[in-house]
């Protein structure tokens, strides 16, 4: 059982590419992951990828573009948090002293996939997908139950999308690089009630690619590296066993055992990025991941502290919705933006003294499971 | 005469009251599940028992889509209802004129045609309000 490093990361241009193929992206953030890591190619010994739609060897596929070849690649999917289950993946190689380097990869072209543009169902063969649940349903389900319980206003949701939104004018990368206003945001084109087009993340193409290794190598290369504290990935339990649909028991478990790891709490993290493929979700994770009490998510996002500058700046990328959402490469993605933030290379998004940071992803739907029946945390710290 | 095939098998019963919704109970530790289960995915005892779940329920959430889904063009209803077993279940939601959703609304099952596929029917089930 060995502490883990986070030596490089990478990502490529998020945005709207279907010119390019996976390969292409893939090596862009692959190239950046080990040109700040310092090493040479052949140092990696291990590689695990993630694609969801039309994935076919893509770890070999990518990795050939910077003469990565003849090394263990495993290819993993869990919709949104297939980057997570990557990193988790390299994580246990290297923590179990089975590998000592070893490189996590997502990509995903969404514009060129079958979901392009449209409301991304679940499995063909899902009964709720059949009958008419889709992606901004299920999330507009549970946003109604917020209001109904929680007190949540669709301003209150308007306003996750203000601030990554914002936070996306800070990130160079970042898809949408536009500030709105929570009345643009209100007004925009209306999806499935109460969320519009503004609360909801784009078809975004992109990779983004994490190096891990052991302490001993970190050490050759950084006096002060980047660790991984805590790794938790988990299913979710039936919905029949959920009976609020505005908590996810399943991020809540996740989280707990990630900060059990970690030897930490959420009182102790400096910045987080989260799953906000639809706005009003930002406001239950706060609540699921411990950065406020039950119910208190409205209250949160209104106090402004989740904002880059304020107590718990969450997104800071600008998120899913601003940044945007390749699906398999966003769990991969946040784990650059906290370590960009550990090391103090976050730019104008910067959050200072950023010791310790939380990535958290969580996706797909079967009828019959909690919402999101995938979800990866990770806690890294400095 | 168009052949009709269910959206899924042992969902539903059609009958002259207006049909019901088809799940199946655990003798062992009284799980109910809908769909049914092949055994009881709570406490795996495998005799399971069909019931005819309640034909009216609570309204417990629902949405107006404006963009298509797998076989509903917008807009449609969609939500979930909560019957009295203690079994939600998501389902299309009629929309009757003069009727606006609520949270909390007595909701009624209705078994009829979902969609079309080539020359069959799919038959499945919505709720409307009573």
């Amino acid at each position: 059982m060995r502490e883990v490093a986070v030596l490089g990361v990478g990502q490529s241009q998020f945005g709207k590419f279907p010119e390019r193929s996976a390969a292409e992206m893939g090596r862009e953030a692959v190239w950046a992951a080990i040109k700040d890591a310092g090493i040479s190619p052949k140092d990696i010994q291990v590689a695990c990828a993630s694609r969801l739609y039309d994935a076919f060897v893509t770890a070999e596929d990518v990795l050939k573009e910077v003469g990565i070849t003849s090394i263990e690649m495993v290819n993993v999917e869990n919709a949104c948090a297939g980057g997570a289950t990557a990193v988790r993946a390299i994580w246990k190689d290297i923590e179990s002293g089975r590998y000592d380097i070893g490189i996590a990869i997502g990509v995903e072209s969404m514009t060129t996939s079958p979901v392009a543009r449209k409301a991304i169902p679940p499995g063909k063969n899902d009964l709720e997908g059949h009958l008419g649940l889709t992606m901004p349903v299920a999330f507009a389900l549970m946003a109604r139950r917020q209001m109904e319980e929680c007190g949540a206003t669709v301003e209150d949701f308007a306003r996750v999308s203000v601030k990554n939104h914002h936070h996306g004018c800070l990130n160079p990368v970042a898809q949408y690089q536009k500030e709105f206003t929570i009345e643009e945001v209100i007004n925009s084109r209306m999806i499935c009630e109460p969320i519009t087009l503004l609360q909801c993340c784009p078809n975004t193409d992109g990779a983004a690619a994490a190096i891990l290794c052991s302490m001993d190598i970190a050490r050759k290369y950084t006096t002060n590296p980047v660790k991984i504290i805590g790794s938790a990935l988990l299913s979710g339990d039936y919905r029949y066993r959920q009976k609020d649909l505005t908590f996810s028991p399943l991020c809540s478990k996740t989280a707990k055992m990630a900060y059990e790891m970690a030897g930490c709490g959420p009182e102790d993290v400096d910045v987080v990025e989260l799953h906000d493929a639809f706005a009003s979700e930002e406001v239950m994770r706060y609540e699921e991941l411990g950065f406020c009490k039950r119910g208190e998510g409205v209250s949160l996002i209104r106090s402004g502290a989740t904002e880059v500058g304020g107590r718990i700046p969450v997104n800071p990328s600008g998120g899913l919705l601003s940044l945007g959402h390749p699906l398999s490469a966003s769990g991969v993605r946040v784990i650059a933006e906290i370590t960009l933030h550990l090391r103090g290379q976050a730019g104008k998004r910067q959050t200072p003294n950023a010791k310790v940071g939380l990535a958290h992803m969580m996706g797909g739907w079967a009828a019959g499971l909690e919402g999101g029946p995938s979800c990866g945390i990770h806690i890294l710290a400095r | 005469m168009a052949e009709k095939v269910p959206v899924r098998e042992g969902t539903f019963i059609e009958a002259s009251n207006g049909g019901a919704l088809l799940g199946n109970k655990c003798k062992s530790c009284s799980q109910i599940f809908f769909p049914k289960a092949q055994f009881c995915l709570s406490c795996f005892q495998e005799d399971v028992e069909e019931i005819i779940l309640n034909r009216r329920g609570r309204l417990y959430s629902y949405v107006i889509a404006h963009m298509p889904s797998t076989h509903f063009e917008p807009p449609y209803a969609a939500g979930y209802v909560d019957l009295p077993e203690g079994v939600r279940v998501f389902a299309p939601l009629k929309m009757l004129e003069g009727r606006p959703f609520k949270v909390g609304m007595e909701m009624e099952v209705v078994i009829e045609k979902l969609w079309q596929e080539g020359d069959k029917e799919v038959i499945g089930y919505r709720f409307r309000p009573v």
